[in-house]
């Protein structure tokens, strides 16, 4: 039986005192120690403190990118300690879209091509995954935009294209690290306005890393980092 | 500045040592294969000395003629005033105990200059100790005492191995009898096949003039010259095979280049931010040129002398390749130790630092122009390339009418120079169209061919810059692969059909052994009469080939029956009249040429031709021109009666018997086999002669092929190393495939396509350049270098089989770099600075 949250909905992300040890330089060193924390669909959270606190840490174990030393992650109810390669893979092309700080577009495929790609990655035919790109485009308001590359787009503009990509699998869980941190004060508005626009659209539970104060006002919570652990 | 070279360039090849060591071990290979080539080749023709060159002594002049010298001569020359002393030898090739030949010579064996082995030797020997004969041998071939067989053209004899020869006079195995022993197994009746003349201390420097006063009252079929002439003859005889090995030699070099290129414009880009800094705090544009000149000085000299260790170790197993080729086509041949040579090794190493300078020199350039304070992107220097990909396109053309244009020069010095410059003309031409095609068909792969391919696609039209230098440098080796199989075979099946139209007699014999250019046994004439007698044999026609000079050059001169060849064998001509050839050879005052002699000596039909013939120089009419394959030194023909009649004795060195087609071959062949036991024959059905000749031709060309291998090598090993570099500078991209969803098994197959379609580009431009080479390798350089007409055929299996061979080589390649990238931590790599 899935747990329901609070506000009675199935949460999509349920990290349970996780803790997430690794070792450099021979030292043992505690990126996460014994963090919870639980995120329904729909949910906006931004996740805040300096840099090396953990934030991103918490965002690749969120993203069944990697594995906690102790606790468990959910995602959709799936432990992911439980699961292969191959598992995370497929939990991933399901239910987890990425939104990076420096965007990440490949630059040598269109616009096109990027946002689609998470879906031929999956499997998809060419055809569908095509509709569902510019439909993707088209939410972010990139209509026109398909066959541009990269390199011929605006800063702001690549992160929607990043959105797109991120949105175009309709995951359940959006994990956004410092994704107005290239972009200047207006564009990132606008940034947020749409990562806001997902959760609500979508019923996507957002997860976002910042380090700016300014972006916490879209967000339903403030989750507050430092040395590791949830304050 | 050496602070500089060592923190900017030296440090930087340090963090990269697997792409680093690729590059240096291309390098090395080029330098290695020309090193081992030039030794191996300066062997066949120089200190490798012609077999019969192997007895050293102190001799000046050689008096030699066709057939044979009168046995009165030395009586004559003795009794001239002169202070000379003559050494009569003959010479010839005996097989010992059934399975090596090695040069025999009968001498005086008292008055010879060799010095033996054993102290005890020195004590005159008996040549006929109790009924057995005595041989000298050298070492290698038998102790003192031990019993020795020897078989000197159809016939065995056993001798007794008197003494051995100090093994340092000499250059290879040899059999060294007395001249009347040497006289009764070769069958020479009395004729000795050279004199030689030694100048007195005081006249060694006045050789010319001693030859001219010799020369004086000798028939005229008679040669009188220095004796250091037939090495100068054989150099100039290997000189095209040698300059064409030379050249073939230097396309692992070639393909090498482009790795530097590739390695060097790789360093500019991924160091851009790091020169536009050093640019920003002082350093010169021509810092920048000279640092990444350096790095190429670097590959060139570290890559040289290991090239130049390695080419040590490869040319004794070239040295054996290249003999092969030089018994089978010219001359027979002894291994002298390969030893280093300081010129040869001067030259390699240069042309390996020559041609790492020249290839760098482009992205160091480039390197020289960046403005300081500019890091630009990766991005930014593809697509500029990707703008230019238009423009090398016209290059491309420009480059193809320039190697058309070249391919009509007629040779420069005796060389094809036009030749090559054109083949080097369409490499370029192929490797200015590698971007356009890596662009072109990697922008245009869509999803439809699967994800992987879709980004495997785009990924080498983006980094178009090396992609394309990558696929240039495989489409070179497979150029060359392709064009020279293309050529071999070619030749292959010209030299088949000519064998099929040529060869028509029933049975072929000759003495058994392998056989060699300059090795004429013969044949009983016995045997010949026998065979006659034999019921279904319509014919035996007798051919007895002489190696001679001509214009300075070894021929062969050949007589047969030119009525039974015309009837039954069939010959026709490639230029001349068939019905007035064989009148004028009947008559006496008319020859036939092949096509090699005809090219080499600018003979043509109706030109006249003076030839030594025993003490006579007679002068002949060329009355036609015909195919011939088996010898690049080419064949003067002249009909059997015309030869008995300046050769009275001589006995033929291959017999051709022409049978009815009633006749049962199997009794008919058991019969003449009969005819000539226990006579040492080798009897060649039509099929088996063909056979042998493919054998022969196959041994030639293996050389060749060794030397494909090798650049083909030294390209797959260059996608190996870029690929890998490819992976390490786009490790960004494959993590973020993961964070996308793709797996593990996803990104090996695109990291695998990449690969495949470096092989499928580099297969397409270099299948099609290939094509267009071996045009100019059979209608130019082969026509101009040894004159053979060859018929283009496309030897598709063969080709097909190395096509794919190739392409998977090339997918293997790619399957350390698939492996490293499934490998990369995908958090760690986003991460990443």
């Amino acid at each position: 039986m899935e747990k329901r949250n609070l506000t009675g909905c199935v949460a999509i992300l349920r990290i349970e005192d996780v803790s997430k040890e690794y070792v450099a330089q021979g030292q043992r060193v505690v990126a996460l120690d014994a963090v919870s924390l639980e995120m329904a669909p729909g949910e906006f959270f931004a996740l805040v403190g300096r840099s090396g606190c953990g934030k991103s840490t918490l965002l690749n174990l969120a993203g069944a990118m990697d594995f906690p030393t102790r606790g468990t992650v959910r995602i959709a109810g799936q432990d992911t300690g439980r699961l292969d390669d191959a598992g995370l893979t497929g939990l991933r092309r399901q239910q987890v879209g990425f939104i990076f700080q420096n965007f990440q577009l490949l630059p040598t495929l269109t616009v096109a091509e990027n946002v689609e790609l998470p879906l031929l990655l999956a499997g998809l035919r060419p055809a569908p995954a095509r509709a569902r790109a510019i439909e993707s485009l088209a939410w972010v308001e990139l209509d026109g935009y398909e066959n541009r590359m990269p390199h011929q787009l605006s800063g702001g503009q690549m992160q929607r294209v990043a959105i797109a990509r991120a949105l175009v699998h309709r995951p359940r869980l959006l994990l956004a690290d410092e994704p107005i941190g290239n972009l200047d004060t207006a564009t990132g508005n606008l940034i947020l306005d749409l990562l806001r626009r997902a959760a609500r659209d979508f019923s996507a539970a957002v997860l976002m890393a910042t380090h700016s104060p300014d972006s916490t006002r879209v967000t339903d919570r403030v989750v507050e980092m430092r040395d590791g652990r949830i304050q | 500045m050496s602070a500089l070279f060592a923190r900017l360039i030296l440090r930087p090849l340090w963090a990269d040592r697997g792409r680093t060591m690729v590059t240096l071990a291309s390098i090395a290979l080029g330098v290695a294969v020309i090193f081992a080539m030039d030794l191996a080749g300066e062997a066949a023709a120089g200190s490798f000395r012609s077999s019969m060159e192997t007895v050293s002594g102190g001799e000046d002049i050689e008096i030699l003629s066709t057939g044979g010298l009168p046995a009165d001569l030395l009586g004559r020359l003795s009794g001239l005033p002169y202070p000379l002393r003559y050494s009569p030898r003959i010479e010839d090739f005996a097989i010992v105990n059934e399975k090596r030949t090695v040069p025999l010579f009968g001498v005086d064996v008292f008055a010879n200059a060799l010095e033996l082995a054993e102290a005890g030797n020195r004590a005159e020997p008996k040549l006929t100790e109790a009924g057995q004969r005595g041989v000298f041998t050298t070492a290698g071939l038998g102790r003192r005492g031990e019993s020795i067989r020897l078989q000197v053209n159809d016939e065995a004899h056993d001798f007794t191995i008197l003494g051995t020869i100090d093994s340092r006079q000499v250059s290879g195995d040899l059999v060294l009898l007395d001249l009347e022993d040497a006289d009764l197994v070769t069958g020479r009746q009395g004729k000795i096949d050279r004199i030689l003349v030694t100048l007195p201390e005081t006249e060694k420097a006045a050789v010319d003039q001693w030859a001219e006063r010799l020369r004086q009252g000798m028939p005229e079929g008679i040669t009188v010259r220095p004796v250091g002439a037939r090495k100068e003859e054989n150099r100039k005889m290997l000189a095209a095979f040698r300059w064409n090995l030379r050249v073939l030699s230097y396309i692992a070099l070639l393909v090498g280049a482009f790795l530097i290129y590739n390695t060097i414009s790789v360093s500019v880009v991924r160091r851009r931010a790091e020169i536009g800094i050093v640019r920003a705090v002082g350093g010169t544009g021509r810092l920048m040129v000279a640092g990444f000149l350096a790095e190429a000085l670097f590959f060139g000299l570290a890559g040289g002398l290991l090239g130049l260790a390695l080419g040590r170790i490869l040319a004794e197993g070239a040295v054996k390749l290249v003999g092969l080729t030089v018994t089978a086509l010219y001359v027979s041949s002894t291994a002298a130790p390969v030893e280093f040579a300081w010129s040869a090794a001067a030259v390699s190493l240069g042309s390996g630092v020559l041609v790492s300078l020249l290839a760098a020199l482009a992205p160091a350039l480039e390197a020289g122009r960046i403005p300081p304070t500019e890091a630009m992107a990766r991005g930014r220097v593809d697509t500029q390339l990707q703008a230019a990909a238009g423009r090398q396109l016209a290059y491309a053309g420009a480059l193809l009418g320039l190697s058309w244009a070249l391919s009509l020069l007629p040779p420069w010095g005796g060389k094809p120079m036009g030749g090559y410059v054109a083949t080097l003309a369409l490499v370029g031409a192929a490797s200015f169209t590698a971007p356009s095609l890596v662009a072109f068909v990697g922008r245009r792969m869509t999803g439809w061919a699967g994800v992987e391919a879709l980004l495997a696609g785009r990924s080498l039209a983006g980094a178009l810059r090396r992609s394309s230098v990558l696929v240039a440098a495989l489409a070179t080796a497979i150029a060359m692969m392709t064009s020279v199989g293309i050529m071999v075979g070619s030749f292959r099946e010209t030299m088949l059909t000519w064998i099929d139209r040529q060869i028509r007699a029933d049975f072929y014999l000759r003495p058994a052994g392998e056989a060699a250019m300059d090795r004429h046994p013969t044949i009983s004439e016995d045997v010949a009469r026998r065979i006659e007698q034999i019921p279904g044999v319509l014919a035996v026609d007798r051919f007895r080939a002489y190696s001679i000079r001509y214009n300075g050059l070894p021929v062969i001169l050949a007589a047969g029956d030119v009525q039974a060849q015309m009837r039954y064998g069939r010959t026709s001509l490639q230029k001349g009249d068939n019905a007035d050839a064989v009148r004028g050879m009947l008559a006496g005052e008319a020859v036939i040429v092949s096509e090699p002699f005809g090219e080499k000596h600018g003979v043509k039909v109706g030109d006249r031709i003076t030839v030594p013939l025993g003490q006579a120089r007679p002068s002949f009419r060329v009355a036609g021109i015909f195919l011939d394959y088996s010898s690049e030194n080419g064949y003067i023909i002249l009909d059997q009666s015309v030869a008995r009649r300046y050769l009275p004795a001589d006995e033929p060195s291959n017999l051709a018997i022409y049978a009815d087609e009633k006749a049962d071959r199997a009794a008919l062949r058991a019969r003449i086999e009969a005819s000539y036991a226990p006579r040492r024959i080798a009897l060649f059905e039509n099929r088996s002669l063909r056979n042998e000749a493919v054998r022969i031709f196959d041994q030639t060309f293996a050389v060749t092929y060794a030397l494909e291998a090798v650049a083909i090598f030294v390209a797959v090993m260059g996608v190996a190393g870029a690929m890998l570099a490819l992976i390490i500078d786009r490790r960004r991209e494959i993590g973020l495939l993961r964070f996308l969803g793709g797996a593990a098994g996803q990104v090996r197959r695109m990291v695998l396509f990449e690969a495949g379609l470096i092989g499928l580009f580099s297969q397409l431009l270099g299948v099609l350049s290939g094509a267009l080479l071996s045009l100019v390798l059979i209608f130019v350089i082969n026509k101009q270098s040894f004159g053979w007409t060859i018929e283009f055929h496309l030897p598709v299996l063969a080709l097909l089989s190395a096509l794919a061979f190739v392409l998977l080589a090339t997918i293997l390649a790619g399957l350390y770099p698939a492996r490293m990238a499934t490998r990369l931590n995908p958090i760690e790599v986003m991460h990443e600075e």
